[in-house]
């Protein structure tokens, strides 16, 4: 039995609680993908999961921000229930950015554009304000020199950062990552790495899943390691790296050839 | 056996206005096919599930039957249903937009699915709504991918108003026939009509094959 993690042992842990995990549940018709989880993300932490394939990472992501529904148990987000309506799940996604390892990037847009499309459509910001918006994302994540480009003419890397822009336009609290590198030549893996780097440097609150476990432990406050829809084990990257205390956790490390 | 080309000639103003009401049956076809086979195809896919059953019935239906036959059936029908004579013209149009709309629906539908899944969630996860989404981020990509079959659909239509000459509106196929029984000119009123199709058929598929290629999907 896990508890719930407190803020013992956190670096970075003194922020309130932004999204609190309690059991929660998700099932895809007799499959269990969630299997009660409970998991703490505070103010300005970045908390990593990491775990085999299938074992529901990405699912808990997609329910962080209403993309799932969940059968189970709850999840809170500010201090408030997520909501089941659309209405005010949409109000609730505007404060949790989302980015893909697929990047899904709109393809019939610029990299401006897509940049200030949130703001543009969502946020109804006039084309002036957006455009400069956007431009200064775009100057963040190193790629001013693209805004006029289509997704198409970009490298991988470069089209994840868009998207991560993309995400940060809407001034979330929150930023979700779903294996950001996984699709990416391992070229180009670091220079997205190190704007996620900075945007946790600048105190973002991140929850990232992801295979790069040197990330994890260089940048990652709290680790949660995932198996069959639950977390295994969860603490400080100090902790999950060098002194894990469960055998599957071990299993996982090993069989990445993870040698702290 | 000689041959008497003169005979189009004199026929020159019934040709020019059948094919006049060629052009005409085309573009109004098309205009009322394209926004009702968007709709259609809307339907089909987000509408409550009876509704949707109903427009795929529809689409179905009319993809499924041969267009003379929806001509035939609009001719002997439309009157019994609207309950007073309906002109030929009307009727035609009604027949071509019926089986038009249907291909379009399909066509729109086809577009829409191939858009991947991911492109409305990361649309739905910036906060907008399925509909922002589907206006924003989905249909103008369908649209490019869909833009060559339009224009395919497009060029067979304009030779398939060529069927509604079977109820008389006088198009370009009814006129030529016309002239041809009553002047027994068959030779050269085939020859006219086919050179006349081709003159204006063969630029439309230059056309589209133009833009097949400008609209080549890439990502
Ligand atoms: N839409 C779905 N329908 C049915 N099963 C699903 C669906 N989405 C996910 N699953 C299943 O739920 C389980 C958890 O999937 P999830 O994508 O969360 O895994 P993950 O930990 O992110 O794995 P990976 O590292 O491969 O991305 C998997 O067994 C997957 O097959
Ligand atoms: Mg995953």
């Amino acid at each position: 039995m896990i508890a719930e993690n407190n803020s013992g042992g956190r670096a970075k842990g003194t922020g309130a609680t932004i999204i609190r995990y309690r059991g929660v549940v998700k099932r895809y018709g007799a499959f269990t993908a969630l299997d009660g989880v409970f998991l703490n993300v505070h103010a300005g932490e970045v908390v990593c999961l990491i775990g085999p394939s299938g074992s529901g990472k990405s699912t808990l992501l997609r329910c962080t921000n209403g993309l799932e529904s969940i059968e189970g148990g709850d999840i809170e987000f500010e201090g408030t229930m997520l909501p089941r309506d659309e209405r005010a799940l949409r109000a609730v996604r505007q404060r949790m950015g989302m980015v893909f390892q697929s990047f899904e990037l709109f393809p019939h847009l610029t990299a401006q554009q897509n940049v200030s499309e949130g703001p543009r459509t969502v946020l109804q910001m006039n084309q002036a304000d957006a455009n400069q918006r956007a431009a200064a994302l775009l100057d963040k994540v190193g790629l001013a020199d693209k805004a006029p480009n289509y997704p198409s003419a970009l490298s991988g890397g470069q089209q994840q950062r868009v998207a991560i822009a993309r995400a940060l336009a809407m001034n979330p609290d929150v930023m979700l990552f779903d294996e950001p590198t996984s699709a990416l030549d391992p070229e180009t893996i670091g220079e997205v790495l190190s704007v996620m780097k900075k945007l946790a440097d600048e105190g973002m609150t991140m929850v990232v899943v992801t295979h790069e476990m040197s990330f994890a432990r260089r940048v990652g406050d709290w680790v949660a390691v995932f198996d069959a829809g639950r977390i295994v084990e969860q603490g400080p990257p100090r902790q999950i790296f060098d002194a894990p205390t469960t055998e599957r956790t071990r299993d996982f490390l090993s069989h990445l050839g993870w040698s702290g | 056996m000689t041959l008497d080309w003169g005979v189009v000639w004199q026929n020159r103003d019934a040709l020019i206005k059948g094919t006049a009401t060629t052009i005409l049956l085309t573009f109004a076809t098309m205009a009322i096919a394209l926004p009702c086979g968007a709709v259609v195809a809307v339907l089909r896919l987000y509408a409550w599930k009876p509704i949707r059953g109903l427009a795929t019935a529809y689409v179905e239906f009319f993809r499924n039957l041969p267009l003379i036959l929806v001509v035939y059936w609009a001719f002997y029908v439309l009157p019994i249903l609207t309950g007073f004579g309906v002109s030929p013209l009307l009727t035609g149009l009604a027949a071509l937009a019926l089986n038009v709309t249907a291909y379009n629906a399909e066509t729109f539908r086809a577009g829409i699915n191939s858009i991947r899944r991911g492109q409305v969630e990361a649309a739905m996860a910036l906060g907008m709504s399925r509909v922002q989404a589907l206006r924003r981020v989905v249909i103008p990509q369908a649209l490019r991918r869909i833009l060559p079959v339009l224009a395919s659909t497009w060029v067979s239509l304009f030779k398939d108003t060529s069927l509604v000459s079977v109820i008389a509106v006088t198009e370009l196929a009814y006129v030529s026939m016309q002239v041809r029984a009553q002047t027994f000119r068959v030779l050269e009123m085939l020859t006219a009509m086919a050179i006349i199709y081709w003159l204006l058929g063969y630029p439309q598929a230059k056309l589209v094959d133009w833009i097949q290629r400008r609209y080549a999907v890439t990502e």
